[in-house]
């Protein structure tokens, strides 16, 4: 099989053409051609399908794809091709899942079929909302008090002493080493001091951020997770390279990760389920992780909680935990904010469909779309934690996630495309009191409400 | 075949994604004489709105807008000659230069947005991602473009659209451009804390938001 240092050679070897050429007559008569050839087929109606020749075919569709497509460097234009015998070997070599951090806090991220009563691993937080200094360590310790709480996701900082933080600047490489520190100290605080962090490293945008992050005494460990993305559909680039060329050499656990675009190059919920597959495959391959990271937002709506997202999110679950023992953490993005109601809906949503698809893992559905500032609290992580664990011990069928998801998606379907005034919700300086970090009447009052609604309707919380 | 029929295939071909119907169609509404013009507004010009309509309402996607946008440029590979033999123009929207700023090594978003206006009727001049201030400003000076428009994906590249719309204050040049602004993490609030002229939640958006602002200064 090859090593990534042979796929590294196929980046500035693989034949060469320009961007525009690669998606006018690469990507998008692949998509459609596969798509058509293996008649992978959406059915609105079943949000969370339950069909596994519909997901075995996806699986067998999406080795042909990368074997057809490849992968496009953005640097050097030309395209990292995969031999099908290769992607096969590389997908059977793939060693047991990693194992996240230390002492009593270490966890194992287990494989995970459909229907598996096993809770999946929860990985808590939302990096990618920007987060002020002042509040960043509370965030983590509410995190980390979260008994099902497998792994951290530390925010990333807005700003360095007052001053914004400006992505590929030293300021950056500031932004690195303090949220790491400040994620460090509330670990010590919560008294979880081994939870691994799995989104190392939110603050880093560049190769250069993420090398600098791991110096011994910045406070990252091997056993914490580092993110490699495929920067766009089917893309890679000399920075994320970089990073996973350091990341393996220092033999840590690499997690790759994509966010597939529904409704953008990949086209509709059949071809995002494609790519999206595909990038999984890749993550084992190319890039040999430990952990891959995955999920689908709507181009214009920019969630994961629309009917679409939902089978797409649903699908590519079934097919990769059926087909592989590549562990795969579904990552969703939610429109409403937190201490509104649909907030809870949309999670919860995103979570029946990810744990009866038998993600390995879940993460927390990102509120408010991930563009609020401080737009993040403990109060969602709680609650998609207890509904992963409760729908999983529960034994739920997708068949019967199906039908609580489309009478949760009725509750705010339409409030997506046209958001009433309010949904992007509250901040965590306005449900929280900056002193005791204990959640306001008016949050409690909203999610006794929406937890006893839910639990009427049929949602196991644990 | 009549006037009505060739530029019915042509509209039908851009809407199919169909190049050898364009080609053929276009050649056949040289051939009729019909006025190359019409031939894009009437013919191409429609097809591209049909599809347009349906990629705004979720209907088609992004791989039609492209299918569409190249069905529509193999067809002005011949009707283009004969706008030029007589000295007509095809009406433009606007010229729009797209960046993604600097630190910021995103681009589907950037390239989405480009896509979607350049099918729109406007003259994209993309200059890539990671691009210091000073370099879209000379970019815009060059190509004398009347909108600039800045992506960032990433809340510590979010500063850099600030620094734009502060630097040509200071160059005093800032009436000479519309400043649009988008990206994941980027608002409607953030837009107007920075002074930006408009903010695209969607890539419908830029375009929508563009031709108001065009309209509005064309206007007396």
């Amino acid at each position: 099989m090859p090593s990534l240092l042979d796929y590294l050679e196929r980046a500035v070897t693989g034949p060469i053409l320009t961007q525009k050429d690669f998606h006018m007559k690469v990507l998008i008569p692949n998509i459609r051609k596969i798509v058509k050839e293996f008649d992978i087929k959406y059915d609105p109606k079943d949000p969370v399908p339950s069909d596994d020749a519909l997901a075995d075919r996806l699986y067998e569709a999406s080795i042909e794809f990368l074997s057809m497509t490849g992968l496009y460097c953005a640097d050097t234009n030309r395209i990292i091709q995969f031999d099908r015998k290769e992607i096969e070997k590389g997908l059977e070599d793939y060693r047991e899942a990693g194992t996240f951090g230390e002492g009593r806090d270490r966890s194992v991220l287990r494989p995970r079929k459909p229907g598996d009563k096993n809770p999946p691993f929860c990985h808590i937080g939302t990096g990618t909302v920007a987060t002020s200094e002042e509040i960043a360590m509370a965030q983590v310790e509410g995190y980390a008090s979260i008994p099902q709480a497998n792994s951290i996701s530390i925010p990333a900082l807005s700003s360095v002493r007052g001053i914004p933080v400006v992505g590929g600047s030293p300021l950056e490489l500031y932004a690195v080493f303090n949220s790491i520190e400040a994620a460090r100290k509330a670990l010590w605080r919560a008294g979880r001091p081994g939870l691994p962090i799995l989104n190392l490293c939110s603050a880093a945008t560049s190769a250069t951020g993420t090398i600098a992050g791991c110096y011994p005494t910045v406070g990252l460990r091997p056993s914490d997770g580092w993110l490699i993305d495929f920067i766009a559909e089917m893309t890679v680039d000399f920075n994320n390279l970089n990073k996973l060329t350091f990341v393996t050499y220092i033999g840590a656990n690499v997690g790759s990760t994509d966010l597939v675009i529904l409704g953008g190059y990949a086209g509709g919920a059949p071809g995002t389920a494609l790519v999206m597959t595909t990038y999984h495959i890749a993550g084992c391959v190319l890039m040999k992780g430990a952990y891959h990271l995955t999920g689908p937002i709507d181009m214009n709506l920019g969630c994961s909680s629309t009917r679409a997202g939902t089978w797409v999110l649903s699908v590519v679950g079934r097919a990769t935990s059926q087909n592989t023992r590549y562990c795969a953490i579904a990552l969703p993005y939610a429109v409403g904010g937190p201490c509104t109601k649909m907030y809870f809906y949309e999670a919860a949503v995103s979570q029946l469909a990810a744990v009866t698809s038998g993600y390995a893992g879940i993460q927390v559905s990102h509120p408010a779309k991930a563009v609020v500032n401080d737009g993040v609290t403990p109060t969602e992580c709680l609650f998609n934690a207890g509904v992963a664990h409760g729908i999983a011990q529960s034994g739920m069928t997708a068949d019967r996630a199906s039908e609580l998801c489309n009478r949760l998606l009725e509750k705010y379907e339409e409030d997506i495309k046209n958001p009433p005034p309010g949904t992007e919700g509250k901040t965590y300086p306005e449900l929280y009191d900056l002193k005791t970090h204990k959640r306001s009447e008016e949050y409690d009052r909203l999610y006794d409400d929406v937890l006893e609604e839910l639990t009427r309707m049929g949602l196991p919380f644990k | 075949m009549d006037k009505k029929e060739v530029l019915e295939n042509l509209a039908t071909a851009v809407i199919e994604g169909n190049k050898d119907m364009a080609r053929e169609n276009a050649q056949n509404a040289l051939t009729a004489g019909i006025d190359p013009l019409e031939a894009v507004d009437q013919g191409l010009s429609k097809g591209m709105g049909v599809v347009g309509a349906q990629f705004e309402s979720g209907d088609s996607f992004l791989p039609e807008l492209l299918m569409a946008a190249d069905t529509f440029s193999a067809a002005m590979e011949i009707i283009e000659p004969a706008i030029e033999a007589r000295k007509q123009q095809v009406h433009k929207e606007g010229t729009v230069l797209l960046a993604t700023v600097k630190g910021d090594l995103h681009n589907i978003g950037k390239n989405i947005v480009g896509t979607v206006m350049e099918t729109s009727g406007f003259e994209v001049v993309d200059i890539g991602i990671d691009q210091s201030t000073l370099s879209i400003i000379e970019a815009a000076d060059k190509n004398k473009v009347e909108i600039i428009a800045l992506s960032s994906l990433m809340s510590t590249t979010m500063p850099n659209q600030k620094e734009l719309i502060e630097v040509l204050k200071e160059m005093g040049i800032r009436d000479r451009y519309f400043v649009l602004v988008g990206g994941g993490p980027v608002s409607q609030k953030w837009a107007d804390d920075i002074g930006a002229d408009g903010y695209g939640d969607t890539a419908i958006d830029a375009v929508n938001i563009s031709r108001s602002l065009l309209n509005a200064r064309s206007d007396p």
